[in-house]
């Protein structure tokens, strides 16, 4: 807990210090690591390999962008209500993908992504088909503030979202409801076996996810001012499925400092190479092969003693 | 009244009949086995009442309800708690987090996704005492994984035994053990039973065991009754001796 205040006071100081155009990428790294984080309830804690994650970062974008278009809801708000709803509407892609297990699984979750993307290019009414939805405006409040609407503001309501969601997260994995998660993780026949409904278990983590992951989904959306097909697109679920792993499953944390590492290493190389895949793949290859533990888990063999 | 009936329960695999018009029950308080030779149907029996199969024909009773197609989780919610022949852990947790997630299991608020304090700590003690009734607790800090084949099959007991069942159901409790883990498992499991209030059905090979644990026995042949009752007047039938003890006696 006070790594985690150390962690937020760090954070809520960084605009004293670092010019706007850094600023921007933190904001974006913030988003991206709420993203990672949601998926690693599913891929770490329950070993439910999600291929088709983008699904909850577009359902939460294209619903937040048709909020603020259309209604006068405030941002914070209109956030929130486009998590709920991804959580909501994965209750169902749920109930279909846990029908199955293991790579089945992982594929029945990478054909809803990609139908939702289908969907997303023909239903012109509420996507924008091809050109997406622009021009989704910050609106205002609550309470009529507008301190949201501008990019401090927005950096702290992102932030808030990430912290939010990050002692969300944690509680339910320590909570009963988690021990069960951990029990399918290792032994989903004999979890089932004890008396455990483990489909409905996996259905609720699925709703969880989707719901943080369509809060991150939320934030994009106004933070870039434009929401597009790419946000559901497989190359993205694939992008957080690395940022997950290179940061450390089954830690929550690590898949924040991935996807920050991701966004950092992007950044950096393609300064000076279009190929930058490339060689953050090298990078990712490596993790795999010599700290499958991640990020996070490194740095916690260089410090034993520290915990949590 | 029975606890547990089976009535007329059949299970075909295509031509094949594995379970062939079954009908036994289990008494509360009685530890009954059931024997046959290898192919007697004995492990598909088990699997029908577990509920990890449906049978073609007959019915499973549990304490009246009728549970012939329930699921498993739904059967072990009523109160059957089972080991598996192959031992079924939770290797990266600790003993005590295995019986403790077994003990959780028997609670209503299990499903409470936040905090939940309170049914860890009524879990952990339920499962603390499990593991000390089976000798366990001075291992209860160590990864289900790492402990001795002997321990983790006691480990198996201990996570059935946390969920205070109503009929312990066991697959060849001692398969796969040494000689001397089998005598020691015997010793701990005839301790267990002699203390009372147990219901155990348990389907088991290995004579030398089941004569020493079990108060009841059904035997079973090309998936048929062939004989029902007292250990000593089971093993004296000509039919089981025929089919199955041959030379045992």
């Amino acid at each position: 807990m006070r790594t985690t205040i150390a962690m937020a006071g760090l954070l809520a100081l960084m605009p004293l210090g670092l010019p706007p155009y850094a600023m921007t990428l933190l904001t974006e790294a913030l988003i991206m690591g709420l993203f990672a984080m949601s998926l690693d309830l599913m891929v770490g804690y329950a070993r439910l390999i999600s291929f088709g994650h983008a699904a909850a970062y577009g359902l939460g974008a294209y619903t937040c962008g048709n909020i603020l278009l259309h209604t006068e809801i405030p941002l914070p708000f209109a956030v929130l209500l486009s998590g709920v709803f991804s959580g909501f509407v994965s209750i169902g892609v749920a109930w279909v993908c846990t029908q199955a297990t293991g790579v089945s699984f992982s594929m029945l979750t990478l054909a809803f992504g990609q139908l939702l993307y289908a969907v997303a290019f023909k239903w012109t009414d509420v996507t924008g088909a091809s050109d997406g939805l622009a021009g989704i405006p910050r609106r205002p409040g609550p309470f009529g503030t507008t301190f949201f609407a501008g990019k401090l503001g927005f950096y702290y309501l992102t932030m808030a979202c990430l912290f939010g969601g990050f002692l969300f997260a944690r509680a339910l994995v320590r909570s009963p409801f988690g021990a069960v998660l951990r029990g399918i993780r290792e032994n989903e026949a004999k979890t089932l076996s004890l008396g455990y409904n483990t489909r409905l278990y996996k259905i609720a983590v699925v709703a969880a996810s989707y719901m943080l992951g369509g809060m991150a989904g939320a934030l994009y959306a106004p933070f870039a001012g434009f929401a597009n097909t790419e946000l559901l697109f497989w190359l993205l679920s694939g992008q957080a499925l690395i940022m997950t792993i290179v940061g450390g499953t089954g830690t929550l944390v690590g898949p924040i400092l991935g996807a920050a590492f991701f966004l950092l290493v992007q950044q950096q190389l393609s300064i000076y190479t279009d190929s930058w895949a490339l060689f953050f793949g090298i990078i990712f290859i490596g993790f795999v092969l010599f700290a499958p533990e991640g990020i996070f888990g490194l740095a916690r063999r260089r410090r034993p003693a520290e915990s949590h | 009244m029975a606890l547990l009936q089976l009535q007329g329960l059949t299970k075909r695999y295509g031509g094949i009949v594995a379970v062939n018009d079954v009908t036994m029950s289990v008494e509360p308080g009685e530890v009954r086995a059931v024997i046959g030779p290898n192919g007697a149907g004995k492990t598909s029996l088990f699997h029908l009442i577990t509920g990890v199969v449906k049978p073609t024909l007959g019915e499973i009773l549990f304490d009246g309800h009728r549970v012939t197609a329930m699921p498993a989780f739904g059967r072990c919610q009523l109160g059957m708690s089972r080991t598996f022949q192959l031992t079924a852990l939770f290797p990266e947790m600790s003993a005590r987090e295995n019986t403790r997630l077994a003990a959780q299991a028997r609670d209503k608020k299990r499903w409470l996704p936040l905090g939940g304090r309170a049914v860890f700590a009524e879990a952990s003690r339920r499962g603390d005492a499990a593991l000390e009734r089976l000798g366990l607790t001075h291992v209860a800090e160590r990864p289900a994984g790492l402990l001795s084949h002997g321990d983790q099959r006691l480990l198996e007991v201990a996570m059935a035994l946390a969920q205070q069942p109503r009929l312990l159901l066991m697959d060849e409790p001692t398969q796969g053990l040494s000689v001397e883990e089998t005598a020691q498992a015997v010793e701990v499991l005839g301790n267990l039973f002699a203390g009372g209030g147990l219901t155990v059905l348990l389907v088991e090979h290995d004579m030398e065991v089941v004569f020493r644990l079990a108060t009841k026995m059904t035997v079973l042949h090309r998936g048929t009754v062939i004989a029902d009752g007292e250990p000593e007047d089971v093993k004296a039938d000509p039919a089981v001796q025929d089919a199955y003890l041959g030379g045992y006696t």
